[in-house]
């Protein structure tokens, strides 16, 4: 950097000043590689893990225990015989090792035929002395058998279950925030009252309140005066009445729209609800939609009110059905994986269609879960 | 009207000397702001409020409220696992947030380097933090199986032999804190946007006076993004300390390993924060008024560290506007 404000004094095309922007460049190359390497570093600590989830969602069962470690997922290596898909094996016989087809296994014991020559089987061979012969593969029947697994099976749920409760939960959970906390919003910024900022004090106080602090009386409320236990109310009305964070983002964009405008509409003999509904909504999309992504994320990933008020695996949630899903004594980590792959993925899509409004949520509200 | 300011204000809020004007847009306030008013006393005051009365109570589900005076908190105070919660949630706040700060400040720096394709990695490591934290829980957890798992084999290939994260008391805790360190995105783009609000008229007048990278960054990038890091160090502490959904789900995954007991908090209590014996007080013991005590301390550990932190901030942080 200090060199570039040097050369210039030099008279140009000169051979100090050749040598000094080549040595200049040079080190810029060298300053370029370092930190494309500093940077592409600290991203493989972000990037392998996710990696490492949808890796694991393809492996068979018996791949995913498998030492040394493997990133990428194997399958078992198929081949045709008589029209019929059957899997190869490495199959000793004494120091002799033949590739052959599995046509039949029984309890440890298989029948084998010779792919290249349909009409030479080996049958009754101990499985112990056949090795599957591996390749990179994806194993896509992880995430049909995941969709339809069932830790619970008395209940009739299942993974489609819970992806519906969820959408259920989201889709009312953002008609309720939007239309709240865009008329509340309004009032906050357009309406002067007396005690207007008092109250936004208090509206901004309850960032502060912890969920942990009202969960129990809400939860006696919910249950035992509304008898709304083991519906989705409890987690869908309150968003119906606004919240801090979305108040707070929607005022702070309704005072960046033009008073003239709203002004121009009074002349006109509009009332402050049309004001409100024919200008200031249809202005404030953007702001609106960065609203309802950041309530679908919420809602999407919220554990601690599910855990609380749902309780039959009916009306699970995505995130509580799959921490549901590991509650049982072995791990299936390839199907959970896949369960988790399947539940990421609406966010990721998300997040590719509207990259701007994710952005600008965070900025704005800073968090919200 | 009336000259001194304290006047001023008794007018504003005395409803009997409003003009018809003034009355009217009160009414429309209160119009427009009705469904939060009602929301804040059903869903926020009230159970506050309740909290409270239930704190001095011996109550349970279903039950009538038994007055107990202070014995709720009586009993906390010398409640072992109070304060091993208690003790557990203090580590992940003072160890875990600076730390999440250094970490995303740190990346943010990376990610305003001006290098080709700096797009596509701020979206690698962002991506993390949208992922459903019941599944990036799990995923850390598989992460970090000690045998099996993708760090303790990389750690194997340079030659250290991994620790037993999950199952080994001392690296409980800071096997969650990677886990956050993970999927710190949300933090990192509210630096890196600040990063780019930095004047860069300041920064070429620290250069043009010789400072280099270090100095530019510690006299002059790191003051201008001062009350980022309030805002950060705020609301991280706010979050942190309602520290449950990972501890919880932490603790389903290892109860394998603990058949018979509550595997809430395992290893040896290591992950019992202070949310997760709050919900386990309330909801598996249902001791509500206990839990309400707790709820009680929470709130207000929580206001004071706010204030604190506030009031402390205030003499090293700089306002440009």
């Amino acid at each position: 950097m200090k060199s570039s404000a040097l050369s210039s004094t030099r008279a140009p095309g000169s051979t100090v000043e050749r040598r000094g922007r080549r040595r200049h460049q040079a080190k810029k190359i060298v300053q370029d590689l370092l930190k494309h390497c500093l940077i592409i570093g600290v991203g493989l600590f972000f990037a392998l893990p996710m990696l490492w989830m949808v890796a694991t969602s393809f492996k068979a069962d018996r791949d995913v225990f498998h030492t040394p470690l493997r990133l990428l997922p194997y399958v078992n290596t198929m081949v045709t015989v008589n029209g019929e898909q059957l899997p190869l094996y490495d199959v000793k016989f004494g120091d002799q090792v033949r590739q052959l087809a599995l046509v039949k296994l029984q309890e440890s014991i298989g029948d084998f035929v010779d792919p290249h020559d349909p009409t030479q089987t080996f049958p009754n061979v101990r499985m112990k002395f056949a090795e599957p012969i591996m390749q990179v593969g994806f194993r896509w029947q992880n995430y049909i058998d995941a969709m339809n697994y069932n830790p619970r099976s008395a209940s009739g749920a299942t993974i489609f279950t819970y992806l519906r409760n969820s959408l259920i939960i989201c889709l009312f959970g953002i008609i309720g925030t939007t239309a709240s906390c865009a008329v509340v919003a309004y009032g906050f910024a357009r309406i002067n009252f007396p005690g207007r900022n008092l109250l936004f004090i208090f509206v901004m106080g309850t960032i502060m309140l912890p969920f942990q602090a009202i969960m129990i009386p809400q939860y006696v409320l919910f249950n035992d005066v509304f008898h709304w236990g083991n519906t989705f109310l409890p987690l869908i009305v309150p968003q119906f009445f606004g919240n801090a964070y979305d108040i707070f983002l929607l005022r702070q964009f309704y005072r960046t729209i033009p008073e003239e405008l709203c002004d121009a509409a009074r002349i006109d003999g509009a009332s402050e609800l049309d004001i409100f509904a024919r200008v200031v909504i249809p202005l404030s999309t953007p702001a609106l939609a960065v609203v309802m992504i950041t309530t679908f994320l919420f809602n999407w990933n919220d554990f601690q009110g599910p855990l609380i008020y749902l309780t039959s695996p009916k009306i699970f949630t995505m995130a509580l059905g799959l921490a549901d899903f590991q509650g049982q004594r072995q791990i299936l980590w390839n199907m959970l994986m896949a369960a988790s792959t399947v539940f990421t993925i609406p966010i990721i899509i998300a997040f590719f269609f509207a990259q701007k409004q994710f952005i600008q949520g965070i900025k704005l509200t800073g968090i919200k879960e | 009207m009336s000259a001194s300011p304290a006047a001023r204000i008794e007018h504003a809020y005395n409803p009997f000397t409003w003009s018809k004007r003034t009355r009217r847009s009160f009414q429309l306030g209160m119009l427009f702001l009705s469904p939060w008013l009602i929301g804040f006393l059903i869903f926020a005051l009230y159970p506050m409020v309740a909290s409270l009365i239930y704190s001095f109570n011996d109550f349970s589900f279903h039950q009538a409220l038994k007055w107990v005076g202070l014995k709720n908190y009586i009993d906390l105070f010398q409640d072992k696992y109070f304060w091993i919660a208690l003790a557990n949630t203090g580590y992940i706040v003072v160890i875990g947030v600076p730390l999440i700060l250094v970490f995303s400040f740190s990346c943010a720096v990376l990610l305003n380097l001006k290098v080709p394709g700096q797009s596509i990695y701020r979206v690698l490591y962002y991506i993390p933090a949208i992922v459903p934290l019941v599944a990036s829980t799990l995923l850390w957890i598989w992460v970090l199986n000690p045998q099996y798992g993708l760090l303790n084999t990389a750690l194997g290939f340079v030659g250290i032999d991994g620790p037993n994260w999950f199952r080994d008391p001392n690296w409980s805790k800071p096997a969650l804190l990677l886990l956050a360190l993970w999927g710190t995105g949300n933090t990192m783009i509210i630096y890196l946007s600040g990063l780019q609000d930095v004047p860069v008229h300041l920064l070429e007048a620290a250069e043009l006076d010789g400072a280099n990278w270090w100095q530019r960054m510690r006299h002059v990038t790191i003051p201008m993004v001062s009350p980022i890091t309030v805002y950060n160090l705020i609301i991280g502490m706010i979050v942190i300390f309602q520290y449950f959904t990972q501890a919880y789900i932490f603790s389903r995954v290892s109860s394998a390993n603990y058949a018979g007991q509550s595997p809430i908090g395992q290893p040896l209590n290591s992950t019992l924060f202070y949310s997760i014996y709050l919900y386990q007080n309330g909801f598996q013991f249902l001791k509500m008024g206990y839990a309400s005590a707790m709820a009680w301390i929470l709130f207000l550990v929580i206001l004071a560290c706010t204030v604190v932190s506030l009031r402390v901030s205030e003499r090293y942080t700089y306002y440009s506007g």
